[in-house]
């Protein structure tokens, strides 16, 4: 296809920095953003550890209550239908905005596009209905359904910033926002847009994280140093986090012709599904393995060309078993040898954000040239032989970069960035 | 970062409910405290007046005097929506214990309509409830 898309700008509200720089210091050091962080407070629910965001205090159904950094303008018009997540949102898109050098008045000509992805607020819609059942469903707050449902990142953040392109979301449970990406690319190849912003965001409550406890998928280990650690043979779940992260994709020539500084270009990606069960993974990884092959193919390389791949990896016992098989049989059965990490270790799992959230992050290593690696990694599963895990971050520039998802009934996206 | 974090309430039960008035100026919640225990009614005009102020948008806030006239439509002049006004009748609902119908809300179209119709309605039922927000 003759046209191709460059990553412009980046925003990022996540456990481990809430911007670029921060962000990228903390994946060079190692450093993780987990902290003993109760998401109620009864003593008797294990789940100890979380990987919150700093700065903002979101944890009220009512905005009156909200703080957020002063550094961010968040008009009352706005605020009122947003949910905490949106209010995440909100700042990374600023971010973002500015750091691609464009301003609200470039989004409404209609060449720009936005998709979301989250899945919504359970923790809003949760109030929203006790108040609207309280009263007999006469009263309640106006915002309560445009705040809550998913769907209520695009809903705010069109109307907010004007733009008139392609506005949608995407819900793929934990592929969400890759998804996202992955058709943001496509509406810029297929010439319907010039500019996407693709947005991945989730909020850390009870009600977002704690339904996955009883899936037994949430770690019970009680050491923020330790409860997320993807591949280990002792891991036992992964780690809840929230935050934002938004990514603005252009036409490659038309962000040229602007001068925007880019950090990568997007070059392909592929989806493919299990088929297999709703809630867990294919024990081979078939579906992942499919979708790497694809995206491979749509990029027009060959798995010997991949310097990094940023796993899924979720620190699940079964999810990163699957994930590690579904490697080998794509990179180590073709005598190919990439670094493999899983940020989630240092990050926590963002749900629907996480794979924009490593988008980003394979953004900011192929401009800066580093590659994460697994510190919280001691004893590789065994299902991880052959496959090239170092603890340690790399001061290796990486050229050609595979990012993996994958969510609930089996979705697999997996996208690739090459260097610029 | 805040910890604090308040067990939700089952979906049945009567939602939580905060001040209303917490994050207005002490002179609004002065004049607040002044309407339960006196009935003054050009306290209760600050109070309401405050109200209008911060539903307004940003943008149309800025662009308009601090003495709101009672000429000034909601809708039109103050760039108020109709899920704003709906925002400031629940609110005014909240804090003073009354139900105005959708009826009444479509008769109110401007500031002065808007004082009227709550002096009327909130001075009649004012001595038989006590007030939620203290």
């Amino acid at each position: 296809m003759s046209r191709s898309a460059l990553i412009t700008g980046i925003g990022f509200i996540t456990s481990i920095g809430n911007d670029a720089a921060t962000v990228s210091a903390s994946l060079r050091a190692g450093r993780h953003g987990m902290a003993v962080h109760p998401l109620c407070d009864n003593p008797d629910v294990a789940i100890k550890v979380a990987a919150p965001v700093r700065e903002f205090f979101v944890d009220s159904p009512s905005w009156r209550d909200w703080t957020w950094p002063e550094r961010y303008e968040l008009p009352r018009e706005t605020l009122r239908s947003l949910a905490p997540h949106g209010v995440y949102a909100f700042c990374a898109f600023e971010q973002a905005l500015a750091d691609a050098g464009l301003t609200k008045s470039d989004l409404g000509d209609g060449a720009t596009g936005l998709f979301c992805a989250s899945a919504g607020s359970p923790f809003m819609l949760h109030h929203h209905l006790a108040q609207a059942h309280f009263s007999q469903f006469e009263r309640g707050n106006p915002m309560g359904v445009v705040s809550s449902i998913a769907g209520t990142l695009n809903f705010n953040l069109a109307a907010h910033y004007g733009i008139t392109g392609a506005v949608t979301g995407f819900v793929s449970a934990c592929a969400s926002s890759s998804h996202a990406l992955g058709y943001a690319l496509d509406e810029i190849r297929l010439g319907r847009q010039d500019r996407m912003i693709v947005v991945g965001a989730e909020e850390l409550n009870a009600d977002t994280l704690l339904p996955f406890a009883p899936m037994r998928a949430l770690s019970v280990n009680p050491d923020p140093a330790t409860a997320s650690r993807p591949f280990d043979s002792a891991r036992d779940g992964f780690v809840g986090t929230g935050g934002a992260v938004v990514l603005i994709i252009e036409e490659a020539s038309l962000a040229r012709r602007r001068g925007a500084s880019a950090y990568a270009e997007l070059v392909g990606w592929g989806q493919a599904s299990d088929g297999h069960s709703v809630a867990t993974s294919h024990p081979e990884g078939a579906g992942l393995r499919k979708a790497m092959k694809r995206a491979l193919r749509d990029a027009v390389a060959t798995p010997a060309q991949i310097d990094y791949v940023n796993a899924h990896a979720t620190s699940t016992p079964i999810g990163d078993r699957a994930e590690a098989h579904a490697l080998r049989a794509v990179f180590t059965d073709a005598g190919a040898h990439p670094v493999v990490s899983g940020t989630k270790g240092l990050t926590g799992h963002g749900l629907s954000m996480a794979g924009a959230m490593e988008a980003g992050f394979c953004a900011l290593a192929l401009r800066e040239g580093w590659i994460p690696g697994n510190p919280h990694l001691v004893h590789p599963d065994c299902a991880c032989g052959g496959l090239n895990l170092p603890r340690e971050t790399l001061s290796v520039a990486p050229s050609l970069i595979l990012n993996n998802s994958s969510g609930f009934g089996g979705s697999n996206v997996c996208h690739v960035l090459r260097k610029v | 970062m805040a910890q604090e974090n308040t067990p939700l309430s089952p979906v049945t039960s009567k939602p939580q409910k905060s001040c209303p008035l917490a994050k207005f100026p002490n002179e609004v919640r002065d004049a607040h405290a002044r309407f339960l225990a006196a009935a003054d009614v050009d306290a209760l005009d600050i109070v309401v007046l405050a109200i209008v102020r911060d539903h307004q948008p940003a943008q149309a806030r800025a662009a308009t005097p601090e003495a709101l006239p009672d000429s000034s439509r909601l809708i039109g002049d103050l760039g108020f929506d109709s899920l704003a006004l709906a925002e400031i009748v629940f609110f005014i609902e909240d804090l003073y214990g009354v139900s105005i119908s959708n009826q009444e809300l479509l008769n109110i179209t401007t500031v002065g309509e808007l004082r009227g119709f709550v002096r009327s309605k909130v001075s009649a039922v004012r001595l038989s409830q006590k007030s939620p927000a203290n």
